[in-house]
């Protein structure tokens, strides 16, 4: 299949993956079939109110919440490569998911302020911490940036420890399954809570996204075409951090998937962000909603979708490091 | 003869933490020439190209391009019209070449790219005559085709003045004369460019102005005789032989 | 290149149908809330404080608390529940569910979830009419209660909670006069043990949970009442209901009483032998006893009398015949 051709498919597939995965799930009377019978033959047997509910206010605000943090953390995990210049970047790398662990673990904890919001402000604390250790004489270097994510990634594991051994086992379960994704417990509310700083951190990456291309290139070659690439990475970091949060304070940490889904989508589609982007918002979406339909319906409880991610990401990422020239020089 | 110069510096001095760089130079660039800058390893080259770049902010002493003073946070390709190249560069993502020359225009690009971008592009491309790379893959081609490819990058710019700082160094032989020979064209062009070499008897050869750079003195040179400068053995070496070649003298080390 | 042209103006297009598809979705789809039913004749309130009410008794059932399952049986009203915590089908409790209800044995019983993981969409198929969560799982309950089905949130810190607990789903189920006898028939019970210490000096006993050996619980805790009940002093000051502690602190306290929880991995033995807590009196007088079975000895039900006397017997050494008197309170229990 050719790049043009495989383009259109990524922008044709989420619509239907979306219908379809409304009609996956636990509850077997909410098939297609049932909705079917229902809604084309008026079928007097169907439970129309309990088809609608969990059709419309389980499974829908849950698909899209998926599809939405799968887009983010692709795209903010993207962005950052191109501004850490470093594959191995992910949109965690400052702390983000550490923070937000101990934000909810807090949150969970102290059973007084939303685990959510309190996910959410820990997660933007952790990178902004991060920031302040690595600014040194107004400018910020790459390895120390890195550097600082790994000390606030220490500081808040610490915290989140703290909490553990202090919570009884009851809630010590609640943070440990928190931290490997936890969407079983979608709503519209929820979605509508991270909608906001979600879309506004995306679109500072999508009009973006051609600088990154710049950035990507180098400060050095930023600053000589007439960019102030200290502030660029502000407003990327600004925009990623604050998409990323809002996903990780909803759904949980979702581990490898900002890593992975910008190398799959480099190796098809070019190194490009004007372009993928946009392709990478697509692709991380429509896969973490096909995941998600796994979690949703491979074993009678559910498992929690990072661990999916982490055990489908893992060897597949290795089989595409070993089978392909990356293009990465060093 | 104002006019004619394209960068005028006055009284510029540069350090970083009261550790002086370089002090109260007064040196000249003029408009259309080839002026080759020389001198040791740490002289304070470097500092001297970006600071004309506007990559560095300069304290104290003034700095004039095409007669104007430039403040601190200009953005000089756009205000001044200059291209700057630095020494190294080191690419991590394979992108092709032409995404690669189009970052060139982001001083003019507000968000994306637009289509007279992509065609100044393929004219910088067409000028350097390197249109058949436009799709390859950056970081693949050799040392001397990817110095192509930034020279490209520049004019896209569409600059009128060049800074170039070591450009040749990590090129073999015959890509150095090839690049020389680029270096002439775009000044049969119209175009300023000022350079940082190393290697003395390339840059006699080709250069129409000589800026020497030593022990924080600049002393500047125009014509053919920048080789009998008291400065040419000390910053070179004090033991070398001169060979007569044409209207020029060209040097090579005594070893023995 | 003509593609990277026309593909500018792709994410617009795609933000542009995005922006009000989400808009529309959150702000018109959230779920309007109908009036609570004004004819409820049963109202109990939870351990939230939150009151439940409801029409008539509850006969579509979900308990995703083991503990409270085991509860629901005792009531005898197990025909009435329609999802079970997968706990049930999982673990040394699974053969003894599976001898209690046929159903449960077979697997007929789905389980929409565990106390810790819930799933939605299987609760609202199951239509209940009650669904029964621990109190702490704030998140799912607000989600099931946006369906409009009755949650009764349950919190366990003492043997009175059980009591209220028992009374409340025997309102709940249609079965209160069974609930109240059994409550008062364990109030005399254990009314009976505690009286029987008071002339003796009090014992000092240290509790380990199955996490660990520095895995204990404090003053606030079933496990303190479980020691109070049986005349052991509990050598833990804390307040706290589960904690970790040093192993020198355990040293230091010198119970005269191990009780360990059902551990798969620690016996008596290897506590009286273990390196440091060897140095201990319990271990040297092999005072170490590990609870047998967490169904038979849950302390966050009815049974956690069979736990105290259990205690009490090793403590005081009194003979008694284990097998016997479990069999007994079975008998009564279910």
């Amino acid at each position: 299949m050719t790049r043009k051709k495989l383009t259109y498919l990524i922008f044709l597939l989420p619509i239907p993956v979306i219908v379809a995965s409304l009609f996956v799930g636990p509850a077997g009377n909410s098939s297609f079939i049932s909705f079917f019978r229902w809604f084309f033959m008026a079928d007097e047997t169907i439970n129309s109110e309990m088809l609608t509910n969990i059709l419309l206010q389980v499974r829908m605000p849950r698909i899209l919440l998926v599809f939405i943090t799968g887009g983010i953390l692709a795209v903010s995990g993207a962005a950052l490569q191109a501004i850490f210049r470093n594959p191995l970047v992910d949109p965690y790398v400052l702390g983000l998911s550490s923070g937000a662990a101990f934000g909810a673990a807090l949150g969970l904890w102290l059973a007084v302020i939303p685990v959510q919001l309190s996910a959410f402000v820990f997660a933007l604390a952790a990178v902004g911490l991060s920031y302040y250790m690595a600014r040194k004489n107004k400018q910020i270097s790459i390895v120390s940036l890195i550097l600082a994510g790994i000390i606030t990634n220490g500081i808040f594991t610490a915290l989140l420890t703290i909490i553990q051994i202090m919570s009884d086992p009851f809630k010590l379960q609640s943070i440990v399954h928190w931290t490997m994704g936890n969407f079983h417990n979608a709503n519209w509310d929820r979605l509508q809570m991270a909608i906001l700083p979600m879309l506004a951190g995306l679109v500072i990456l999508f009009v973006m996204r051609w600088k990154l291309n710049v950035i990507a290139l180098g400060d050095e070659e930023a600053a000589s075409a007439g960019l102030n690439p200290g502030r660029l990475k502000l407003w990327i970091l600004t925009g990623a951090t604050l998409a990323g949060s809002a996903a990780v304070a909803v759904s949980g940490i979702i581990g490898l998937y900002g890593l992975i889904v910008p190398h799959v989508v480099r190796m098809i589609f070019g190194v490009d962000n004007q372009r993928t982007l946009i392709i990478n918002f697509l692709v991380g979406g429509t896969f973490l909603t096909l995941i998600d339909n796994i979690s949703r319906t491979l074993a009678g409880f559910e498992i929690p979708i990072g661990v999916f991610t982490m055990l489908i990401g893992a060897p597949f990422f290795i089989w595409l490091l070993k089978k392909s020239n990356v293009g990465w020089e060093h | 003869m104002t006019q004619n110069k394209a960068v005028e510096i006055k009284n510029l001095s540069f350090g970083y933490h009261h550790h002086s760089i370089i002090s109260n130079v007064n040196v000249d660039f003029y408009r259309n020439q080839f002026t080759v800058i020389l001198g040791r390893n740490g002289s304070g080259k470097s500092t001297l190209l970006r600071l004309m770049a506007g990559l560095l902010p300069h304290c104290q002493g003034e700095i004039k391009i095409n007669a104007v003073s430039i403040q601190k946070s200009f953005n000089a390709v756009k205000e001044a019209k200059i291209g700057f190249l630095a020494q190294k560069h080191k690419a991590v993502f394979p992108f092709t070449v032409e995404e690669v020359v189009l970052t060139g225009r982001a001083a003019f690009i507000n968000w994306l790219p637009g289509k007279e971008d992509r065609k100044i592009t393929l004219d910088s491309l067409e000028r350097i005559g390197i249109m058949h790379l436009k799709n390859r893959i950056y970081t693949e081609l050799s040392g001397g085709e990817q110095q192509l490819v930034m020279i490209a990058r520049l004019l896209a710019g569409q600059p009128e003045i060049l800074l170039l700082d070591e450009p040749i160094s990590h090129l073999d032989y015959n890509n150095q004369i090839h690049f020389i020979h680029l270096i002439k064209e775009l000044i049969k062009e119209g175009l300023t460019i000022i350079a940082i070499l190393h290697d003395p008897n390339l840059a006699f050869l080709a250069g129409d102005r000589f800026v020497f750079i030593h022990n924080q003195m600049v002393q500047s040179y125009e014509g053919h005789e920048p080789w009998t400068a008291p400065l040419v053995k000390e910053i070179f070496h004090d033991n070398l032989t001169f060979i007569p070649h044409g209207d020029k003298v060209v040097f090579i080390p005594s070893l023995q | 290149m003509e593609s990277s042209g026309r593909s500018k103006s792709y994410p617009f297009i795609f933000l542009a149908i995005l922006l009000p598809v989400i808009g529309l979705f959150t702000t018109g789809c959230t779920s309007k809330n109908k009036p609570a039913s004004s004819e409820a004749s049963i109202t109990v309130t939870d351990f939230r404080g939150k009151e439940i009410a409801l029409a008539k008794p509850a006969n579509r059932v979900i308990c995703l608390i083991e503990s409270a399952l085991s509860g629901i049986y005792m009531l005898n009203a197990q025909e009435y529940v329609v999802g079970v915590p997968s706990d049930v089908y999982r673990g040394s409790v699974a053969k003894r569910y599976a001898s209690l209800d046929n159903r449960l044995a077979n697997g007929l019983l789905p389980s929409p979830g565990n106390w810790d993981f819930i799933s939605i969409e299987q609760i609202i198929a199951l239509h209940p009419d009650l669904v029964i969560l621990w109190a702490s799982q704030t998140e799912a309950i607000a989600n099931i209660e946006r369906f409009d089905i009755p949650v009764y949130a349950v919190m366990i810190h003492s043997i009175e909670d059980v009591y209220k607990e028992m009374a409340d789903f025997g309102t709940l189920l249609n079965r209160r006069v069974r609930a109240d006898s059994l409550v008062s028939f364990t109030r005399n019970n254990l009314k009976q043990i505690s009286n029987q210490k008071k002339e003796k000096e009090a014992v000092r006993g240290y509790f380990m949970w199955a996490q660990g050996i520095n895995h204990t619980s404090g003053k606030n805790s079933t496990v303190n009442q479980l020691f109070e009940f049986a005349g052991i002093e509990n050598v833990v000051d804390s307040e706290m209901e589960h904690l970790t502690v040093n192993i020198e602190k355990v040293l230091e306290w010198n119970p005269d009483i191990i009780i360990m929880w059902q551990n798969d991995k620690l016996m008596p033995e290897d506590v009286i032998s273990h390196p440091i807590l060897k140095n201990t009196k319990a271990a040297q007088l092999k005072q170490v006893y590990m609870l047998p079975g967490v169904f038979d000895c849950d302390l966050w039900t009815l049974k956690m009398q069979h736990a105290v006397k259990l205690v009490s017997n090793w403590a005081y050494g009194e003979s008694f015949n284990q097998e016997e008197e479990l069999e007994k309170l079975m008998e009564v229990l279910y």
